[in-house]
């Protein structure tokens, strides 16, 4: 017992010391006013009603995009899992890409169509221009690029969660009903922490989310604590205007608490293949709607920046010019994609079996972390590591190994705890029983168990800290960029050729190990 | 015997240490200059004085915080030796906080005094000016067409939060005092001027037909012209009894306590160098020299031949920070 409790001890100090103790440190200094102790930093915030009209339009986004990406990634999820469909790996590869590309990148791609000198414009004349141009700037268009990023996250854990379900619950309700019945009172129920997870999720990323807004010119919250970053170079108010954002993370995960508290999951226990939905005469109707979405919300941007990137000259000079910053990327982000497997396996089973008294206060850090911005974290990273002492750490890659963790956890944590509920406690006490420590159960149970969610989670993983850009571009030390870096550092005055080169090549080198993977297994 | 795989590891761990605190030859510097232009320049002086060149890149300023915020952040154990900066206002805002350390260089003999610090804590090399940038048929021939009916809902600037457009700003609050430069902004919201992200993505904006013109700097415009798009270059208020136009020149500052200061001055005085500024002319970043009788492509006009504001950085930087408040109300508005 002792062996597993100081294991999840170190795995939760670890994160205080990697994630928490910079915000911390950052959070202190911002209490603190030419060097007196004042609330300034706070009190500025909220003086003006521009400032709640900011996080009202923050709020109204991201709850709009989370019920968006919700209501159409449960349906695509569902229909790439569970059913018959022709060609469902490529189309549900196909959705991932959106999340592959920075965001801003995306909302370029848009304008280039939809602007009032588009593509749309050039086809269909210029009042369908001025049309599409207003609807792309301002709330609509910031929400349809945010849905349409965010949307593979929740298709992506709705995909995971189904294949997970027990066949035998499915089978049983099959008896007497039909399909659809059967989903909707069987299946999406037993799945609601995963779709839970995945709202909160996108809640969380779309609410911190600054570019998108900024560029399609509707004013958010996170502008504020930018402001003070960009503007006025002052660390401590900008700390304070990220404060809200995390508390109202907090407040979110309390409802998710409260909601999920008296839930119980009945997950699959078998090597038994799940059950796959028949589609008969709708498939090719399906096939249609699924491939219309795909093209509205994948092929136009990705075509656009193809069409922007069409020039062989253009591929080689981005991948001449790039190579050592894709190998880095690559490394980078594997190296970070484990480290949140081993985190998040640690921090999941301590959230799922409440292995300590304050499993729930490391779950909140964790998410809490995930939802502030990536600059508080990377500036609470430099001031915390930057010293004489530790500069093996701060001026080695070592620190984007970090960063990586102390953002990103929470989406490891998270998966794999919905992962692990699905192994039932009475195997752990079993083995413990007959002798088996700790790290034999370990290693011979949990992990072979969980072995999906594993896998789900490195890939997550390996997504975000890819494409990741606050974070790296903060502590990256000098010479070691990665790619999304690179592409955001070439984006002033680059030709638009080599930029939109650059994006494809990070869609393609993205989507190589989730090709292989994959391959290798069904996922 | 026990300890014996720990002690391997710490031996290990102290040696690869030591080895990473070994003198090297190199020089590490940070760059607010757009990498498209600054990453050769960087390379070419590594091939000739074989010091290698660290960089760390920004962004524009209003997509990621970057360099500024790392030099700031690191100053208790700096990492960079150099900074070169777009613009003069971030090097007096460095100098403010203690971060730079003065230099003279040489190479900046020829270089006029109007564009280096009389204390040598940042020169100025190879400009770019504040120009319109326009679409259409009619084109704006002063900034205070943003105000005139003419330009009404047609005309965009980048956020005056960031970059060169808070230096002009904090440049006309300078000339024309508060008051005249309030009614000047509270005017040209009342004429729907809209704002965007960056003079890159008024330049966008401005290629696209979104907007007439744009007030942007003369390396965007020249790049979207050389890009084969119709758009052309004003230079504004160019007649006589007009303010003239913002002349922005590239800084270049040495960081106190940086790891290579000896490598750091060497880069500076290369940068300084007349060669390095009609390199940066014949780019496309086509930047105005600052030596003069240096060459330069026929659309890049020379220094003498611009009619220029006539300002003091330092004290631009300063109202800067007075006007910030002001000015992060205005584009809430």
């Amino acid at each position: 017992m002792l062996s597993r409790k100081y294991t999840l001890l170190i795995a939760v100090l670890l994160l205080i010391m990697i994630g928490l103790a910079p915000v911390i440190s950052m959070f202190i200094q911002s209490l603190f006013v030419d060097g007196s102790l004042s609330l300034n930093n706070y009190e500025m915030l909220f003086q003006s009603k521009r400032q709640w009209l900011l996080l009202l339009n923050s709020l109204i986004l991201s709850i709009s995009t989370a019920i968006i990406t919700v209501l159409l990634g449960i349906p695509l999820g569902t229909i790439f899992a569970k059913t018959d469909l022709p060609l469902k790996k490529p189309l549900s590869i196909l959705f991932i890409i959106p999340l592959i590309i920075p965001p801003y990148i995306l909302s370029i791609a848009w304008f280039y169509c939809l602007g009032r000198d588009g593509y749309i414009a050039r086809i269909f004349g210029k009042s369908i221009g001025n049309l599409t141009s207003s609807f792309l700037f301002g709330f609509s268009g910031t929400l349809f690029v945010m849905v349409s990023t965010l949307l593979p996250v929740v298709m992506v854990l709705t995909m995971t969660y189904l294949r997970m379900i027990n066949p035998r619950l499915e089978e049983a309700a099959k008896l007497s009903a039909r399909w659809s019945f059967v989903l909707r009172r069987i299946s999406i129920p037993i799945i609601k922490p995963g779709i839970f997870l995945a709202g909160l999720i996108v809640f969380i990323l779309s609410i911190g989310e600054f570019g998108v807004p900024s560029s399609l010119r509707f004013d958010v919250f996170p502008v504020e604590s930018f402001i003070q970053f960009s503007a006025f170079y002052n660390f401590n108010a900008a700390t304070a205007a990220a404060i809200p954002i995390g508390l109202i993370t907090l407040i979110v995960l309390i409802v998710e608490r409260l909601f999920l508290r008296e839930k119980t999951f009945q997950f699959k226990l078998t090597k038994e293949p799940i059950m796959i939905i028949p589609l008969g005469k709708a498939k090719f109707f399906f096939f249609a709607i699924i491939s219309l979405l795909a093209f509205i919300i994948v092929i136009v941007p990705i075509g656009v920046l193809l069409l922007k990137s069409f020039s062989p000259w253009a591929y080689n000079e981005a991948f001449t010019q790039s190579r050592d910053s894709i190998m880095r990327s690559l490394l980078y982000a594997s190296m970070g994609a484990t480290s949140l497997v081993i985190f998040g396996f640690l921090l999941g089973y301590l959230l799922e079996r409440k292995a300590l008294r304050f499993s729930y206060a490391a779950d909140s850090i964790a998410i809490f972390l995930f939802a502030l911005p990536g600059t508080v974290i990377g500036i609470g990273l430099i001031s915390l590591w930057n010293t004489q002492a530790t500069n093996i750490i701060y001026a080695s890659s070592a620190i984007i190994l970090l960063g990586y963790i102390a953002k990103y956890t929470a989406l490891g944590e998270r998966i794999m705890a919905v992962s692990l509920s699905h192994i039932p406690c009475s195997m752990e006490e079993s083995a413990q029983i007959v002798g088996a420590g700790w790290f034999r159960r370990l290693f011979f149970i949990l992990i072979p168990l969980s072995k999906r969610g594993l896998i789900s989670a490195w890939l997550v993983g390996f997504i975000f800290c890819l494409k990741d850009l606050d974070i790296t571009m903060m502590v990256y030390p000098p010479a070691h960029d990665t790619l999304p870096v690179r592409i955001f550092t070439l984006m002033a005055n680059s030709p638009e050729r080599v930029i939109a080169s650059l994006c494809i090549i990070m869609v393609i080198i993205t989507l190589l190990p989730l090709g292989l993977l994959t391959m290798v297994k069904d996922i | 015997m026990r300890f014996r795989p720990f002690l391997i590891l710490i031996v290990t761990m102290v040696a690869i240490y030591s080895c990473t605190r070994q003198v090297k030859n190199e020089v590490v510097v940070y760059v607010s200059t757009d990498q498209v232009f600054s990453e050769p320049v960087l390379r070419d002086f590594e091939k000739e004085t074989g010091i290698m060149v660290k960089a760390v890149y920004d962004t524009e300023e209003t997509k990621s915080t970057g360099a500024m915020n790392r030099l700031i952040a690191e100053r208790n154990n700096p990492q960079a030796d150099v900074y070169w900066a777009n613009e003069p206002i971030r090097a007096v805002v460095l100098k403010q906080k203690g971060i730079s350390t003065p230099y003279f260089s040489q190479n900046a003999e020829g270089i006029p005094s109007l564009f280096k610090d009389s204390q040598g804590y940042w020169t100025g090399f190879s400009a770019r000016a504040r120009v319109f940038v326009v679409s259409s048929e009619d084109a704006p021939s002063s900034i205070l067409d943003y105000m005139k009916e003419k330009w009404k809902d047609k005309a965009v600037i980048a956020n005056p939060l960031f970059g060169t457009t808070t230096s002009f700003f904090s440049v006309l609050f300078t000339l024309w005092g508060d008051e005249k430069s309030k009614e000047f902004m509270k005017k040209m919201k009342e004429n729907g001027v809209k704002i965007s992200t960056s003079n890159g993505e008024s330049t966008t904006l401005v290629v696209n037909k979104e907007f007439a013109f744009s007030l942007v700097d003369s390396d965007d415009s020249t790049n979207a012209i050389r890009d084969g798009k119709a758009v052309r270059q004003i230079y504004p208020d160019q007649e006589e009894g007009g303010i003239g136009c913002l002349i922005l020149p590239n800084a270049v500052v040495l960081i106190k306590g940086g790891p290579n200061p000896e490598n750091g001055k060497r880069l500076i005085d290369y940068l300084l160098s007349p060669e390095t500024e009609r390199k940066l002319a014949f780019a496309d970043s086509a930047q105005i020299p600052l030596h003069r009788g240096i060459e330069t492509p026929p659309d890049v006009k020379k220094i003498e031949e611009i009619k220029a504001m006539r300002i003091d950085y330092e004290d631009v930087a300063k109202k800067l920070q007075q006007i910030q408040p002001y000015i992060k109300e205005w584009t809430g508005e």
